[in-house]
């Protein structure tokens, strides 16, 4: 069984070489400084990785994934892909910053699995996006046992969990139970093996489709998200990926989508966030000082959602006139406070509950920060982050 | 409810949790050794007035209709627990600052401190969370300021739906800025308390009936009921305060849904040149 059952196999671990260290350096964004109380990204800020060119670029309202290897993406590396053999997680880390003027600060890792570009920000309407399953593997089906087993790995299946949907897809006929063009939710039962069930109410309770035959022909399952598929603990963040600021306007900022329970038509509980007049690059465009409509980073979420699996419409409800934004879905990982000049905020993660964030093969690890004072364009932050896998 | 290590852990994986980030610039010079609430400041969230509403009629306070600390939506059938605060200060002047979390409840707008008769409050709303008033506590914010010395109780109605209790006598003090707690003094009351005490036995506040003034000054105060959640201590600049409320605390207090969060504080010297900073991190089940 992958992971760690005890601190003895944590040391086991790094006695073995099991891990990996990353040290980062991130400038913030190199064209407006951060009003006190914003939240900015650091994906275009120079440094080590180096900025992205995967935010502003792509189909209008069309979801994109991001894996730690997609091309541009400049995310933190965290090591090659361990799974299924092993499970990785965030050991310890560290932030500092070198910029007087940037503290307190609030530096935050997050996971982003995928993002929807708005360019289209004239539209004051819902905005109804594409969500085209783009992850997807082969499968084989074992009708006596109704468990399917995974037959290639180009999207890494480890990473789906119970009430993900999926599709199915076949070269001839798939097994007898299972339909084309229909909605499925994973029963997660290895990470190579699983059972398809009608409903999430199902997958959730274990009552899996009977499958009666392994049909003929190569079998294919697809589904949205790299990681974190379900859903579950996913939040979506509204922000300025260009180099250029957005247009003069305040438009109430919202979304429909579906939770991680798989429910649809859910949305943004108002008060709603409302966005920043000329938003500059990297700005999380509703978080600042004052006012009603600012909020933290995340979009608020509806009342008992814990997590959001797809979106489906976004709206800004007055015209941005110019510029772009991009809604980025992303799990939240671990939080350094930066309180002072050269003092480094230090995170042991073995220690603190839950401990050892979860690391997924694949995952574009990020930094976003939240300004306690005026941030300095181009202020350096920068730190390290030990990862452990077993 | 969380019974244990593992229902809290698979709740936080389930992403059933939320973490907010609070940023306050009080405007006002504080006294050191007084309790002062943070509400009324300006940040995020946006300052909530004591002041707004008709004087001595009771009125609800919520996070849908007042604001407060951001700590998610609404999450009934399941329950909300505070998991984890931080804080932290950017200027020394007024640490160590201790912080009482409080989720406030209903107040009592404008008491005239120069009205020696008898100020009846009118209850016809009550208690929205917390409702049978145990653990409830009342704190006397100042509206506007006062010279100070004057001396005042209230009756109230207890946990046990009993009416008629009666509070502890409190000596208001000279601050002059707007969100002292003006009965925050502990050379003149019983350990400088935020908190007015209460008649022997009794263990939290259903509602405030009457409020009489012994002495006469300037001045006007809200009263505010509350129930204290969690405290924790900004001891210096250079680091900050995280108090995880599971394995420090022992308990992780229930919030309630569409609870109004803030801070009382009790700064060592001026809090009108820091900015105040941190996190909040809920959990539900």
């Amino acid at each position: 069984m992958p992971g760690f059952a005890s601190r003895d196999q944590i040391i086991q671990a790094q006695t073995n070489g099991q891990a990996f260290r990353s040290d980062w350096s991130k400038n913030m964004n190199p064209t407006a400084a951060a009003v006190a109380n914003e939240w900015h990204t650091l994906f275009r800020g120079n440094g080590n990785p180096g900025p992205d060119a995967i935010f502003d670029a792509g189909a209008n309202l069309t979801f994109q994934a991001v894996k730690d290897n997609t091309t541009s993406a400049s995310s933190v590396q965290h090591g090659g892909n361990v799974q299924p053999t092993y499970y990785k997680y965030l050991l310890s880390g560290s932030a500092v910053s070198a910029a007087a003027t940037a503290q307190p600060t609030v530096v935050t890792l997050i996971d982003v699995v995928g993002f929807y570009r708005v360019t289209t920000v004239t539209t004051t309407t819902a905005q109804a996006t594409t969500n085209t399953l783009g992850q997807s593997d082969t499968f084989t089906a074992d009708a006596s046992t109704d468990v399917c087993t995974w037959t290639s790995t180009a999207s890494i299946p480890s990473n789906v969990l119970t009430g993900t949907r999926v599709r199915l897809t076949t070269t001839v006929t798939l097994p007898a139970g299972l339909s084309l063009a229909t909605d499925y939710y994973v029963i997660k039962v290895t990470d190579s093996t699983f059972k398809l069930a009608t409903s999430y109410a199902n997958a959730v309770a274990g009552t899996a489709i009977n499958i009666t035959d392994a049909g003929t022909g190569t079998h294919t399952a697809s589904w949205l998200l790299p990681r974190y598929t379900n859903g579950a603990a996913l939040n979506a963040m509204f922000f300025n990926p260009a180099a250029t600021a957005l247009g003069a306007a305040t438009p109430n900022l919202s979304l429909g989508y579906t939770n991680s329970a798989q429910t649809g038509s859910r949305a943004t509980p108002t008060v709603l966030p409302v966005g920043k007049t000329a938003a500059s690059n990297s700005h999380i465009i509703y978080t600042g000082a004052t006012g009603a409509g600012k909020y933290n980073y995340a979009v608020p979420r509806a009342s008992g959602d814990s997590g959001i699996a797809q979106i489906d419409t976004i709206q800004n409800s007055t015209s941005y006139v110019s510029g772009s934004y991009t809604v980025a879905l992303y799990k939240e990982l671990a939080r350094f406070p930066v309180t002072t000049l050269g003092v480094a905020a230090e995170r042991d993660f073995l220690n603190q509950l839950p401990s050892l964030p979860r690391i997924y093969d694949g995952a574009a690890l990020y930094f976003v920060i939240g300004s306690g004072a005026a941030t300095p364009v181009n202020s350096a932050f920068s730190g390290h982050l030990d990862f452990i896998y077993n | 409810m969380i019974r244990g290590i593992k229902e809290l852990v698979d709740a936080e994986l389930a992403g059933k949790e939320r973490r907010y980030t609070w940023r306050k610039t009080p405007s006002q010079v504080t006294t050191a050794g007084l309790w002062y609430d943070l509400s009324m400041s300006p940040g995020r969230p946006v300052p909530k007035y004591w002041f707004d509403a008709p004087p001595a009629i009771a009125k609800q306070i919520s996070y849908s209709a007042d604001g407060g600390l951001e700590h998610g939506g609404g999450v009934s059938p399941s329950e909300k627990y505070l998991r984890l605060t931080t804080g932290i200060a950017t200027v020394a002047t007024a640490l160590p600052l201790t912080m009482i979390l409080c989720d406030y409840l209903l107040y009592y707008p404008s008491i005239d401190d120069s009205n020696l008769d008898e100020q009846p409050m009118d209850n016809t709303v009550t208690l929205p969370r917390y409702t049978d008033g145990e653990g409830v506590q009342a704190i006397a914010v100042s509206v506007a300021g006062r010279t100070g010395g004057a001396q005042f109780y209230f009756t109230y109605t207890n946990q046990d739906g009993v009416s008629g209790r009666v509070s502890e006598t409190v000596t208001e003090n000279s601050a002059a800025a707007l969100g002292t707690i003006v009965t925050s003094s502990g050379a003149t009351n019983s350990g400088g308390n935020p908190f007015i005490g209460l008649q022997d036995n009794d263990t939290g506040i259903r509602s405030i009936d009457s409020v009489f003034m012994l002495t006469a000054d300037v001045g006007l105060f809200t009263l505010i009921l509350v129930k204290p959640l969690g405290t924790s201590v900004i001891r210096e600049i250079t680091a900050p305060v995280e108090k995880d409320y599971f394995l420090e605390a022992g308990v992780i207090p229930r919030i309630y849904d569409d609870a109004y969060l803030s801070f009382l504080c009790l700064p060592q010297g001026t809090l009108a040149a820091t900015a105040l900073m941190g996190d909040i991190k809920t959990i539900f089940t």
